[in-house]
């Protein structure tokens, strides 16, 4: 009996108490509900059974009626759209905007930390704010660019179905910017300064010090940033109920969205579960290239 | 250790009020849910506070939920088992919980009571609360839609009477509109949500469908004239995502000649528009057409898990005693016809209350069917993929169709 005690308080028992702490939360708080997802997305749910776990089991129907459903291929390549256009989107600015805080201005790190604003902010009111500068007769963008003359006709950004995913899109690459600016900023500055000065005293260039230097030594922050962009993309809800509510006719619908809507707009709570486990997948391989590329890092 | 026996002298006093006045064991609590109370105070907070605080053996347990909420959390707490004793649902979901039993049937109740008299009310609000020929409920309120126009710009414009038919409201949309002063000739909520079924229904409906029938001639025409008044700029091609009561304040602004939307808007537009207005009903395709509208508002059911059910029938008995107080203290329109109305005397509140009163007569339920959601789905996703050009009316509609004949079987 001692002999456990005395583990427990400094030895393997400790370690396994440690451990199984952590698996006793994460198996509560993560596992359970996804295996309650797992486990609708193959029933008939409907509002007698909602509280119970066991229900009538259907197979595959739920999965095929969502392939079925007319919006379906539509989503897809809207997702697809804003889930690279807003990686893309928020990498390269972000990347760039990170190199040019590590130039030495005054108020440099002052102003980058300004710029974390966007991150703090809750998503509906940054859904709100973007819904207010992309109003159509009204809004502030329109004005803008109308005044610039870049424009001379409105243009309904919530309205229009092929101006519409552009709308979210451009909202939540302003989101996630900051968030990649940091994350490539802290990649940046931990490449040491004497790689650049030997390089540029072997006569290379900018470009050649990027590709040759700056790219390879972040190849691990880059493959983090990547992966997690790909996962806070995915998990992106709270815009498009603030800005086109994925209309008009499901021109800017997303997975994440559409399930939403299934679950709770139409009640139809197994398909709602079925397209998250579709997504399930994608979120899956983002995961493993995030574990990977953060596990080469600690090699290092 | 002071706090611990401060608490304990405390609990002790408690339970010597509590023997000391048994009257309070036998009461039997209510608790009803609805949305009024959580935005502004509406009729069903207001009536069961009243109700509490009499001395009748019934205490009401009131809880004001969110719009967006009340439907989920209703059928959480059913299938949980702890579904409130009476719940008010916006008419269309009505039909989820009555068509599975989820409301009780207070056909024979209400048929012994002197209050609720199921004759008395609406035929659209009623059938809102019917399923398989049993009542599940009573109507709390009802509205629906006609058309706003301002008369200053009516006068200005030489055009004498507001619209008849729907060529005459897309002819005088078409003379009203002003793109130099920012004025749309009409504006309308074609909204990928509820809102947009809501006005788009009754056009079906008029033209001689009903929701299991979309595909009608009259809606693909509407359509097509909706379409082409967006794609000239009659309309703004923001109707696709305005609420109707953003849409209705372009028109309070005086930045649209016409609007559609109902009697909710009539105490801010008495406010807010200084100009002279009026309503008049939908249009029809021809004149003298059979006429139809949306029905909206809100229902009360007591539900079947209810350990009170007498309690709660005099609970919903007392709401409904308090029918005429409905318009002249929260604007609400009754769902009954033998309701005299308290004139307001504001003059365009009064006239236009009588408009709206008529167009009743012609509303609509939207189902009733147990998945209206998804049949409301299919009906906003065709009326948008029609009108920003993605379908042709005819594919929109036969595709909405398909969707449909899947749910209704």
């Amino acid at each position: 009996m001692r002999r456990i005690l005395s583990s427990v308080r400094d030895g393997v028992g400790f370690d396994i108490l440690l451990v199984s702490l952590t698996m006793i939360f994460l198996f509560a708080l993560a596992g359970m509900p996804l295996v309650y997802n797992v486990m609708m997305s193959f029933q008939e749910v409907d509002m007698f059974n909602l509280g119970t776990f066991w229900r009538p089991f259907v197979g595959l129907e739920n999965y095929q009626a969502v392939l079925s459903q007319p919006e379906f291929g539509l989503v897809m390549k809207n997702t697809a759209f804003f889930v690279f256009g807003s990686i893309a989107g928020q990498f390269s600015l972000g990347f760039l905007l990170a190199i040019f805080f590590m130039a030495k201005f005054p108020f440099a790190s002052t102003i980058r930390g300004v710029f974390l604003v966007s991150w703090v902010m809750p998503g509906l009111v940054v859904g709100a704010l973007w819904g207010w500068i992309l109003a159509g007769d009204f809004g502030v963008l329109n004005a803008i660019l109308k005044s610039l003359g870049i424009i001379d006709s409105t243009l309904f950004w919530k309205s229009d179905p092929s101006l519409s995913i552009w709308a979210v899109t451009m909202a939540n690459i302003w989101l996630g910017l900051a968030f990649n600016m940091m994350l490539l900023s802290v990649g940046l500055a931990a490449i040491p300064r004497d790689v650049y000065e030997a390089a540029e005293l072997d006569g290379a260039n900018a470009f050649q010090r990027f590709t040759s230097i700056t790219v390879p030594m972040m190849r691990a922050t880059i493959g983090a940033v990547l992966a997690l962009g790909l996962i806070y993309t995915l998990q992106q809800f709270d815009l498009f109920p603030a800005i086109t509510e994925g209309g008009p006719a499901n021109s800017s619908s997303v997975a994440q969205y559409w399930a939403w809507q299934r679950s709770f707009v139409l009640f139809d709570f197994a398909k709602g579960a079925t397209i998250s486990m579709m997504m399930l997948i994608f979120v899956f391989i983002a995961s493993v290239v995030y574990v990977a590329s953060t596990r080469h890092e600690v090699r290092e | 250790m002071k706090l611990f026996k401060l608490g304990l002298m405390a609990g002790m006093a408690l339970s010597v009020i509590g023997v000391g006045a048994p009257a309070l064991a036998e009461d039997v609590t209510i608790t009803v849910w609805s949305i009024d109370g959580a935005q502004s105070v509406g009729p069903s907070d207001t009536f069961s506070k009243e109700f509490d605080e009499m001395d009748n053996g019934i205490k009401i347990d009131y809880r004001a939920m969110q719009f967006d909420e009340i439907v989920n959390e209703t059928m959480r707490a059913f299938a949980t088992g702890n579904a409130p004793d009476i719940v008010s649902l916006d008419n269309p979901d009505f039909a989820l919980f009555s068509s599975r039993g989820a409301f009780l049937d207070i056909t024979d109740m209400a048929a012994k009571s002197d209050v609720i008299n199921a004759d008395a009310y609406f035929e659209g609000p009623l059938n809102s609360v019917m399923w398989d020929g049993k009542l599940y409920g009573v109507g709390k309120y009802t509205d629906t839609i006609g058309i706003f126009y301002n008369k200053d710009m009516f006068a200005e414009a030489g055009i004498e009477n507001p619209p008849k038919t729907w060529a005459e409201f897309e002819e005088y949309a078409r003379k009203l509109v002003k793109p130099e002063d920012n004025v749309y000739g009409a504006t309308i909520s074609a909204r990928g949500n509820e809102e947009g079924t809501f006005q788009f229904l009754p056009v079906i409906q008029m033209s001689g469908g009903s929701y299991k029938d979309v595909n009608t001639e009259g809606a693909r025409e509407w359509l097509s004239m909706v379409k082409g008044m967006i794609d000239d700029g009659i309309m703004s091609r923001d109707v696709l995502s305005l609420g109707q009561w953003d849409s209705t304040g372009v028109f309070n602004s005086g930045n649209a000649a016409m609007a559609i939307s109902g009697p909710w808007e009539i105490d801010r537009m008495v406010d807010d528009a200084d100009f002279d207005w009026g309503v008049t009903l939908l249009p029809t395709f021809k004149e003298g057409d059979p006429r139809s509208s949306a029905l909206g508002g809100y229902n009360l059911g007591i539900l079947s898990t209810t350990k009170h059910p007498e309690e709660a029938f005099k609970t919903l008995e007392y709401f409904v005693s308090q029918d005429d107080r409905l318009f002249p203290e929260f604007g609400y329109l009754p769902t009954r016809g033998d309701v005299e109305l308290t004139l307001s005397g504001i003059e365009k509140k009064d006239a236009a209350l009588k408009i709206f009163q008529e167009q009743l007569k012609y509303a609509q339920p939207r189902g009733p069917h147990p998945e209206w959601q998804k049949i409301s789905k299919a009906l906003y996703d065709a009326e948008q993929a029609a009108l920003t050009g993605q379908m042709t009316p005819d594919q929109a509609l036969s595709q909405a169709q398909t969707t449909i004949d899947g749910i209704v079987k």
